[in-house]
């Protein structure tokens, strides 16, 4: 009995083994030179390739540049998610600003934002501390900002992600997910820039894009 | 004599005819230019074979590099596909500065393109920096 026990031991015990042995080992994704297969949802690569494309057409049109020097004040608007899939919208716009910010043609305001919410809340709440609340004293009054000191935004910035889902026949379903993006000049309303560029991905209709 | 004459006479009207200068700017896919003596029904499979066989691809011609108005360095690679089919693989250009060091961007990411069959292609980018005054570009498969 006590043998039946053990060689059943040993036969489960090794077929566990071969179990963990098959199952595909965790590593790290080579975001440099990534030979991973294409999915139908957006991936970084997807939002890496928007972002680049984008830029490159800023950069290209030449109508950043500031007449009489200086950079642009930039602005981010709303940029609408109108895809199936819970994107956070700053994986493409913070790759944007960024390389923006650095080509030296923007700057963008932390100080102002979509919906009247600034892009980081700590431009009027250290204010609030430092100046205006009982804790005022406490602060050096020479480190502290002084009124009327924030630029005003020149350029905002808004976009849109769109996905839209085409069946094909022999069981195969096409994504195309459009970036949209435009450059607006607050001053007059005039639409500064705008790019739109396309992703389509083709695969199985059984694969969920979501 | 005079009919092998004829049909000689023929056969080089009709190969001249096929031969014709074509516009270079335009690109006349296979299937959508006449045939001719060189390229028809018979010789097409044949032609696609050995194409195939010595592995014809994708080649670069020239690449123009210049500075646009607002200091940014603008690259346009010119090449042509000399096989039978589109040809869809991916590019990466890396900017180089004074001191040949390459300039972080997050605009330096493996893109997609395609060059059609038989036709020349272009790829485009810009630095987006002013530092940058060279560039370098690698390619590869797309990965399956």
């Amino acid at each position: 009995m006590i043998k039946k026990l053990m060689a059943f031991a040993l036969f489960a015990s090794s077929v566990a083994l071969t179990f963990v042995g098959c199952s595909p080992q965790t590593e790290n994704v080579d975001t440099i030179n990534d030979q991973g297969k294409a999915v139908m949802q957006l991936d970084y690569r997807d939002f890496d390739r928007a972002a680049s494309q984008m830029v490159q057409s800023m950069v290209e049109s030449g109508t950043f540049k500031k007449e009489g020097g200086g950079r642009y004040v930039v602005a981010k608007g709303r940029i609408v998610n109108d895809t199936m899939q819970h994107i956070d919208t700053d994986q493409l716009m913070g790759k944007v600003e960024q390389e923006m910010t650095r080509s030296g043609l923007v700057v963008m305001t932390a100080a102002v934002g979509a919906g009247n919410a600034p892009k980081d809340s700590l431009v009027y709440s250290s204010r609030e501390l430092t100046r205006d609340s009982d804790k005022a004293d406490e602060f050096n009054k020479d480190t502290v900002q002084a009124k009327g000191q924030l630029i005003a935004p020149e350029l905002s910035i808004s976009g849109k992600i769109i996905q839209r889902n085409i069946r094909y026949d022999n069981g195969k379903q096409q994504v195309e997910y459009y970036f949209q993006l435009q450059m607006n000049n607050l001053t007059n309303g005039l639409v500064f820039w705008q790019n739109e560029i396309v992703l389509g991905k083709r695969g199985d209709s059984k694969k969920v894009p979501w | 004599m005079r009919l092998m004459l004829n049909t000689l006479l023929l056969v080089v009207a009709v190969g001249l005819w096929g031969c014709q200068e074509e516009d270079k700017r335009v690109t006349m896919a296979e299937d959508v230019k006449s045939d001719n003596v060189v390229v028809n029904i018979v010789t097409k499979p044949v032609i696609h074979a050995f194409s195939w066989v010595i592995g014809e691809g994708v080649e670069i011609d020239k690449a123009v590099t210049y500075v646009n108005k607002d200091g940014f360095l603008q690259l346009e690679i010119q090449g042509h596909n000399r096989a039978f089919n589109p040809i869809v693989f991916e590019y990466k250009v890396e900017w180089l500065d004074k001191a040949g060091m390459v300039v972080d961007t997050t605009t330096s990411k493996w893109l997609q393109t395609s060059a059609a069959a038989k036709a020349p292609f272009a790829i485009k980018a810009v630095a987006p920096r002013t530092t940058a005054v060279a560039f370098r570009m690698n390619t590869r498969k797309i990965p399956n």
